[in-house]
């Protein structure tokens, strides 16, 4: 029960949540459905947007995504050494991740690019909202200039990156950002062209679930208050199984799914048995001769 | 202020540019010499972690954050007020500042290898410690099964901090030790819109760096300027230490140590060889002071008589003791009962007093600054647990920095520190507690107090499952 209670604190995140993907409208002219879809990404990078300034105040509306941090970069990066391209001596250094290029989709002021960077990964962070990227580097420039020469920002969407940075990512993360994109499969798409085969796209997200839209859109929404009414949608909300037959069709192969929680009273993220309520996923692009292989 | 100068879209490259100049201008004007004044210099040199202090905590701190692998890169500055260290000379007398040292501590000094060093030189293993009161008979003796491990080790503080400061000498190439660092005032980051912690010394030289350590005592410096609410009381009594000469006849190896709870306070025989022991006495004040003047016959004497003189008792508190102990089917328990050896003599000039306090501060970390050691938490010495509890300290502090390190943090971090003081607390809360609370239990007279008193160390005596708790918690 307390668990569900932690739900509750979750949608704190989602506020904080942006979503990168746009789908290019221009290029599916006048569809209705289309225009819809672009106006409810415009309205999501405004509500974020709104939190730029508060972005990097650890006690402030984003205090849960800062706490996040603690178990999504190790995450990601024992993700990474498992693939076994970190050199050995680096293992359990700070500079781990030395070399690795990383692309942080939804990067939002850069609360987990810079901490990417800090382990010596070349991370590049893009996100829709020009505000919050101007926050990112805002930020960015009171940092030491080492690790300010490892990070950059772009304020684009995913599908135009894609296309000048073909296969050019040893890491993608897309971290609390699904819940906020409509569509979600060109979204993954652009994310996996950028990728280099053998590397690693990670997710984390929250899951489809009564018990997750009990505790973060009912109660924490419209009886508790904790978000304002509006940032999350059953709709928009993906199960991990989804995402893993989506990443399938894309040639990705799911290796891990480890479920997570929010205990909101000590702001303190843990990994539990359980991918009810939120989770985090990793898969790997596959070199196209093990796809042959494995079809 | 810069996100005003970013609404201009090249302000930011233009601020960027800025402050990496800023940079390389501080680290070009730090290599070039180390004695600039503030006038003509306000750069800073900067450091990874700063640790304020360089006693047993601080330096024992800097050793331990060298060895760590995912820390070894890191660039430590260790801060100390006094002289360079003069070293320890084994074949000197014993010094009078000595500390039991427990298990969880030797483990720390084993994994800096500086436990080596120490056992080389002269440590004093404990195999019992009986505890004993003057209003009663009732009495409790802590060792394990068949005296299989040691309950404790006696070594002198001189002898930790040699040992350290080898360390830090020989395999810390990372750590830079500046004597005659006095602290004048430290800055922190955040309100005033400095990205780093500042040091700021009496000379004028002036340092940055991401985290400050303070481990600078119970009057830190670094716990003001972190203005967090600090619990503290003054016991109105004073600690004296001295070095003693015993009259062991024979076999005896003295490998006990003594304490007996007096009305004034307790009063502690601690072996430091076998013919040696170390007395820590806390009492009131007046009466230290009166101890320091007297001649060393009649100290000695004071000693002896501390040691066995018979207290009023209470027939009520006698009696349910009796009636405990035939219950438990040891009614001779009081046969077990053993004498500390007779004191007959008193190194020279080796009595000095100390003040004895109780302090703990509410909050351990802030952005870029972290509290170890006496800094953090002071307690009455009576169970040996001061400086235990500030190793113990350096143990977590080091595994959570590394921790969060290695996971991407800042080290001055609050986000990942706090982690630090959860653990903190929860180890040293219950310890100060009932540290305070024996001194408190053991500071008066009152008849139904001894009674309860009494009672409960007789029932811990008698009671295995209760005194195993308390030695682990005790010893570690």
């Amino acid at each position: 029960m307390l668990q569900n209670y932690g739900l509750l604190s979750r949608i704190k995140i989602s506020h904080a949540l942006v979503s990168v993907l746009s789908r290019n409208i221009c290029l599916y002219n006048g569809s209705q459905q289309q225009q819809q879809q672009s106006a409810e990404t415009d309205r999501e990078v405004k509500h974020h947007e709104k939190y730029a300034t508060d972005w990097w105040n650890k006690n402030g509306p984003l205090a849960a995504l800062h706490a996040l941090n603690e178990i999504r970069v190790p995450l990601i990066r024992d993700g990474i050494v498992a693939r076994g391209n970190v050199k050995s001596h680096y293992i359990n250094t700070t500079k781990v991740l030395d070399g690795q290029r990383i692309l942080d989709v939804g990067c939002g002021a850069g609360v987990l690019t810079e901490q990417l960077a800090r382990l010596g990964a070349q991370v590049t962070g893009i996100d829709l909202g020009e505000e919050l990227v101007k926050a990112a580097r805002a930020h960015l420039s009171n940092c030491s200039p080492e690790l300010s020469s490892r990070v950059q920002y772009e304020a684009e969407a995913i599908n135009q990156h894609a296309m000048q940075n073909c296969e050019s990512y040893d890491a993608i993360v897309v971290s609390e950002v699904l819940e906020h994109v409509d569509d979600k499969v060109a979204l993954l798409n652009s994310c996996v062209q950028t990728l280099k085969p053998g590397g690693s796209i990670f997710i984390t997200t929250l899951n489809k679930t009564i018990p997750m839209w009990m505790g973060g859109v009912v109660l924490g929404e419209y009886v508790l208050s904790l978000a304002p009414r509006g940032t999350h949608h059953w709709d928009k909300m993906i199960a991990p199984l989804d995402v893993q037959r989506i990443l399938d069709t894309m040639n990705c192969q799911t290796v891990l799914i480890n479920g997570s929680t929010y205990d909101f009273w000590h702001n303190t993220w843990r990994w539990i048995n359980s991918t009810q309520l939120c989770y985090a996923l990793q898969a790997i692009k596959q070199k196209p001769d093990e796809y042959a292989s494995s079809h | 202020m810069l996100i005003l100068l970013c609404k201009n879209s090249g302000a930011a490259a233009a601020t960027q540019v800025r402050s990496i100049t800023k940079r390389l201008l501080a680290t070009a004007a730090a290599d070039k010499t180390t004695t600039t004044t503030t006038k003509s210099s306000p750069a800073a040199e900067h450091f990874d972690i700063i640790i304020g202090g360089g006693g047993l905590v601080g330096t024992t701190l800097a050793a331990a954050l060298a060895k760590n692998a995912t820390l070894a890169d890191k660039k430590v500055l260790l801060l100390e007020g006094a002289g360079p260290f003069k070293g320890f000379d084994v074949n000197a007398p014993y010094q009078n500042r000595v500390s039991a040292i427990n298990r969880n501590s030797i483990e720390l000094f084993k994994s800096i290898d500086a436990w080596q060093h120490i056992e080389a030189a002269r440590c004093k293993p404990v195999k019992q410690m009986q505890v004993w009161e003057s209003n009663s008979d009732a009495l409790i003796q802590f060792q394990h099964d068949n005296f299989a491990s040691d309950v404790a080790c006696i070594i002198e503080n001189d002898l930790i901090l040699d040992a350290v400061y080898a360390r830090v000498r020989d395999s810390a190439p990372n750590v830079k030790v500046l004597n005659q660092a006095r602290i004048e005032c430290v800055g922190l980051p955040g309100a005033a819109g400095a990205p780093h912690s500042q040091v700021k010394l009496q000379d004028g030289r002036s340092y940055t760096c991401e985290l400050l350590i303070g481990a600078d005592g119970a009057n830190s410096v670094v716990r003001k300027e972190m203005g967090v609410d600090v619990f503290s009381l003054n016991y109105e009594r004073m600690g004296l230490v001295a070095t003693l000469d015993l009259n062991t006849e024979g076999d005896c190896d003295n490998s006990v140590a003594w304490q007996r709870f007096l009305p004034s306070g307790p009063i502690a025989l601690l072996p430091l060889s076998d013919k040696q022991s170390s007395l820590v006495w806390s009492t009131t004040v007046p009466h230290a002071k009166q101890l320091l003047a007297m001649e060393p016959a009649q100290f000695v004497d004071a000693l002896n008589e501390a040691f066995c003189r018979q207290y009023p008792r209470v027939d009520v508190v006698d009696k349910a003791l009796q009636a405990l102990n035939a219950f438990f089917g040891n009614s001779g328990a009081q046969h077990q009962r053993q004498y500390p050896p007779r004191v007959c003599g008193v190194q020279e000039r080796s009595r000095a007093t100390f003040p004895l306090g109780f302090l703990h501060a509410s909050s351990y970390v802030c952005n870029g600054a972290a509290l170890v050691g006496d800094a953090a938490h002071r307690v009455h010495p009576l169970a040996g647990q001061g400086v235990n509890l500030g190793f113990g300290d350096v143990r977590i502090l080091v595994d959570t920095l590394a921790t969060g390190a290695y996971a991407g943090f800042k080290l001055g971090d609050t986000q990942h520190l706090i982690k630090y003081e959860r653990k903190c607390l929860a180890k040293n809360v219950p310890i100060m507690v009932g540290v305070h609370g024996l001194h408190t239990l053991y500071s008066t007279e009152f008849s139904p107090v001894v009674l309860m008193r009494s009672l409960g160390l007789q029932l811990t005596q008698n009671f295995p499952p209760i005194k195993n708790l308390f030695m682990k918690s005790a010893m570690g």
